[in-house]
């Protein structure tokens, strides 16, 4: 018991910290969002005295306050779940903006993380069984697509797949041709699953030669331990021997990398989905960076920090109960 | 026990799995119909998602389809051509002989899209109300059915076209009782207007608009729905205009041929607007460093650039030649002088620079560079990192240039920084552009970017709404704008402008090098009435203000 209120006091500080860092750094930034705006629409062309007005009015910053009366505030706001009000979106309220995000970036982006995850395990497990054999030269194979970049991925599988070969969307998460917006029907489900093909692609193709080198290298090293040689000269059956005794233990160190994978889905992968137009977190981190939009930012970091946190959190837990040692050594 | 929990995983890696291919297979279904008569038109209009619901004209996050399709002004002014401004929610308008007072007589029979009528009231509503107010305006009043009468406290000729063309006509009975705060940060989600669309539906990917079946204008708009869509890098949009996905969007491509070729819409119209320019810091009397503060050297400068390369290279030849005197070759032609230069050279001439600058007293020095008491003629040219056809450029003229005796160096710098920098003149040599105007008249810039009352000290930044970044400040400009903003008199005008041209076009605080291209790609072959080349009756790309509802409502689909 005391381990687990030792790992929750350390949470309770490490969230402490990141809500208060995530106040301080976008104070910290330079520029001035107001002028940005302004400049930004001034490159478009259209700059009435009017709009130059509204645009002060909106994002003057209130510089009477004192940065610890600020800080309160900002702790009154986040207990009620007010994150503020997005200045590059306004006025929609950013808890709205990361609400609609998150479903997407967790759907596609959580889906094609376990499928990486599972497709990985299981292939370096098998890849790892058979050691020595032709199997093995898949794993260059893999590594190569693993240290390839997102983008260019995404980008390949949209000439390869969109452009050249229409046989994908080039855009969105549905259809937005066909549906003014998101719906409760079965068309509308499969539109965001056939639009979400590629891009959940694009993240299992360059991840799962991770995992899939991670699992082979302990599933060899495992292999060599005493009790396979055991099991084996037990007479036990070939697949037992593999599941129940090499795989379990081997996947361990894979489990709690999962864990922070997991929560890293979140952060969306950024670069993937401004290609794809995908309404996920990651295209909202890009618009918040580039108009200075600290409410938003902060927002996004919030929820990043405490989803990784959270999972960390889970996995320590887990790991206390999967495994004794860790709660007994520390 | 583990067999068992190793079994669950299995199982549901399966159903994963299914659950994947049986989404794969429904793909089918959604496909996108076309074809039909009374499709929708796809715009883009360069908003990016996620689209939140704004239709509020006065806010800065307004989406394009509240400014000309749901709104109307006054007028409709043509910033693609000459000619005179087209009669909208006004009937006709006169000033006094002074320009201070404007009667404007109004359209009967309009109405809003909730069945009331639009009066009087609201056209004195939209003029007066605190946010979208003139300045300059001392009162605007109803005196009959029909007409208002507005009053300033100052000439207002040269804003003829942001008054009668750029301010919103918005319903009194709905926005009257909000506040100024109200009227800046309220969305109006559900906007009502006169213009030829109402909204739809909003989603966070894109905003449908329909047709205002009470439109004023019998039989408009003939296409029904128009659908604005979030795309949020240009090379996607680049795709689905090629795949005909888009069928109208105003954007960059550098091969515009390459749209067409590739299966996207054939209409393509290039209307060049927006001057690019090399800022000066010029005037050395309001704190500017460096030798650019000599005219020769900017002078020498203006010669030594090779325009026809600099288009050639960094604008994929899609840009237009410039005239020093900044106003639209083509369109403000009555407004140039005909004593000075109508075009700057296109080619580059490094002898002439040479002996500009010789003849101003500099001397060669043993690197080839000139110098004149010991300081050289070395400047830096900063452009915004990433926008690449400006970095390009700059890197063309540090080349063409140093032909002349003069040592460019070209550097980026990020957006903040260049931002910074102009704003508080901190510079010697800046790639930036100029706002081209928005009526065949050259009198803005002249006013806002050339003119000592619009601009400030070094170090002290320029004032909202000031956009004389190069601190030039000359008595006799002031004096020629002064004169040409209470002129209602086209010669005096045209005087006027002469004395501002021989001055610029000497003294060149800004270098001019080439005017933006604009490029708009339209399907014609669905839908018709757009604006072409031989008639540009509307400027024509997606995100115009004002003018994307005009051409929205002379559309035609092809049956």
């Amino acid at each position: 018991m005391r381990y687990y209120l030792r790992r929750a006091a350390f949470y309770a500080i490490t969230v402490w910290a990141a809500i208060s860092l995530n106040f301080l750094i976008p104070r910290l930034m330079p520029g001035d969002p107001a002028d940005i705006m302004l400049a930004k629409m001034a490159r478009s062309g259209e700059v009435t005295p009017g709009v130059e007005r509204t645009i002060r009015l909106l994002l003057g910053s209130d510089t009477d306050q004192t940065m610890w009366e600020q800080y309160v505030a900002y702790w009154g706001n986040l207990l009620r779940g007010d994150l503020g009000v997005s200045v590059t979106k306004f006025p929609t309220p950013v808890v709205e903006l990361i609400s609609a995000a998150l479903p997407w970036s967790i759907g596609l982006l959580g889906l094609a993380t376990i499928i990486s995850f599972v497709l990985g395990i299981a292939a370096g497990a098998w890849i790892g069984w058979k050691r020595g054999t032709w199997v093995d030269h898949i794993i260059p194979g893999s590594t190569l697509l693993q240290s390839l970049p997102y983008f260019w991925v995404a980008l390949l599988l949209v000439y390869g797949f969109a452009v050249v070969n229409p046989w994908f969307p080039r855009i969105g998460g549905y259809d937005v041709f066909t549906f003014d917006g998101p719906q409760a029907s079965w068309v509308f489900a499969g539109s965001v699953a056939y639009h979400g093909v590629l891009p959940a692609l694009t993240v299992v193709l360059s991840s799962f030669g991770g995992w899939l080198l991670g699992m082979r290298n302990m599933m060899v090293s495992t292999l060599s331990e005493d009790y396979i040689t055991t099991a084996e000269a037990k007479g036990l059956r070939r697949s037992r021997i593999l599941l129940g005794y090499a795989v379990r233990n081997a996947a361990l160190p894979s489990i709690a990398g999962f864990g922070i994978s997991l929560a890293f889905v979140v952060t969306g992968a950024i670069v993937m989905e401004q290609v794809f137009t995908y309404p996920g977190l990651g295209k909202l981190m890009i618009t918040a960076v580039q108009g200075n939009d600290f409410a938003l930012m902060q927002g996004l970091f919030l929820v990043i920090t405490l989803t990784v946190l959270a999972a960390t959190f889970l996995m320590d837990i887990v790991y206390g109960f999967v495994d004794p040692r860790t709660r007994h050594n520390g | 026990m583990i067999r068992r929990r190793a079994r669950r995983g299995m199982a549901l890696a399966a159903a994963l799995t299914a659950v994947t291919l049986l989404a794969a297979g429904c793909s089918g279904a959604a496909e996108s119909e076309g074809g039909t008569v009374d499709r929708t038109l796809n715009v883009w209009a360069g908003s990016a998602t996620p689209i939140a619901a704004n239709f509020n004209p006065y806010a800065p996050t307004v989406l394009h389809g509240a400014l000309g399709p749901v709104y109307e002004t006054l007028f409709f002014f043509n910033k693609a051509g000459s000619g005179d401004p087209e009669p909208m929610l006004g009937e006709s308008f006169a000033w006094n002989e002074d320009g201070t007072v404007l009667t404007i007589t109004i359209r009967a029979g309009v109405k809003w899209s909730d069945g009331e009528d639009f009066t009087v009231d609201d056209v004195v509503y939209s003029l007066t109300n605190e946010v979208g107010k003139s300045p300059q305006l001392v009162s605007a009043e109803a005196t009959d059915e029909t007409t208002v009468v507005v009053t300033y406290d100052s000439p207002q000729f040269t804003n003829e076209s942001a008054i009668l063309g750029g301010a919103w006509m918005l319903p009194e009975h709905i926005w009257a009782d909000k506040s100024v705060e109200e009227a800046t940060t309220w969305a109006n989600e559900a906007p009502v207007g006169t213009g030829p669309y109402t909204v739809k539906s909003v989603s966070e990917a894109s905003y449908t608009l329909v047709a205002n079946e009470s439109y004023w204008q019998e039989g408009k708009p003939a296409v029904k729905e128009v659908r604005y869509l979030g795309i949020d890098a240009n090379a996607s949009a680049e795709d689905l205009l090629k795949s005909g996905d888009l069928d109208w969007a105003g954007m960059f491509v550098p091969d515009p041929e390459g749209v067409a070729a590739a299966g996207g819409p054939a209409g393509y119209v290039n209307t060049p607007q927006d001057p690019t320019v090399l800022y000066t810091c010029a005037n050395a009397d309001l704190g500017c460093e460096g030798p650019q503060t000599d005219v020769a050297v900017r002078q020498a400068l203006n010669v030594a650039i090779d325009r026809g390369t600099i288009n050639e290279k960094a604008f994929v030849g899609l840009a237009a030649t410039i005239s020093p005197t900044f106003a639209l070759l083509g369109r403000d032609d009555q407004w140039i002088a005909p004593d000075v230069e109508k075009e700057s050279p296109q080619t580059g001439d490094p002898e002439a620079a040479a002996a500009i600058l010789e003849e101003a007293g500099y001397t060669k020095d043993a690197d080839g560079v000139y110098e004149k008491d010991g300081v050289k003629v070395e400047l830096s040219l900063t452009s915004v990192e990433g926008w690449t056809d400006y970095n390009d450029a700059a890197k063309l003229i540090a080349e063409q240039v140093s032909a002349a005796g003069i040592k460019v160096t070209a550097t980026t710098a990020t957006w903040q920084e260049f931002s910074d920098s102009r704003v508080s003149g901190d510079f010697q040599l800046i790639m930036g552009g100029i706002i081209g105007t928005s009526v065949a008249d050259p009198f803005q810039i002249y006013r806002d970017w050339f003119s000592g009352e619009y601009t400030q000290p070094v170090g002290t930044e320029l004032e909202p709404g000031e956009w004389n970044f190069t601190r030039y400040s000359n008595p006799l400009v002031d004096a020629a704008v002064a004169e040409a903003a209470a002129a209602s008199d086209e010669q005096i005008k045209t005087d006027a402008y002469a004395e501002i041209q021989h001055e610029i076009t000497r003294d060149l605080p800004y270098i001019p090098l080439v005017i933006n291209a604009t490029q708009t790609f339209y399907n014609d072959t669905e839908f018709t009435g757009w604006p072409t080349d031989e008639d540009l009756y509307a400027f024509p790309p997606s995100w115009g203000s004002v003018s994307a509802g005009y051409i929205l409502a002379n559309l035609e689909p092809v049956e």
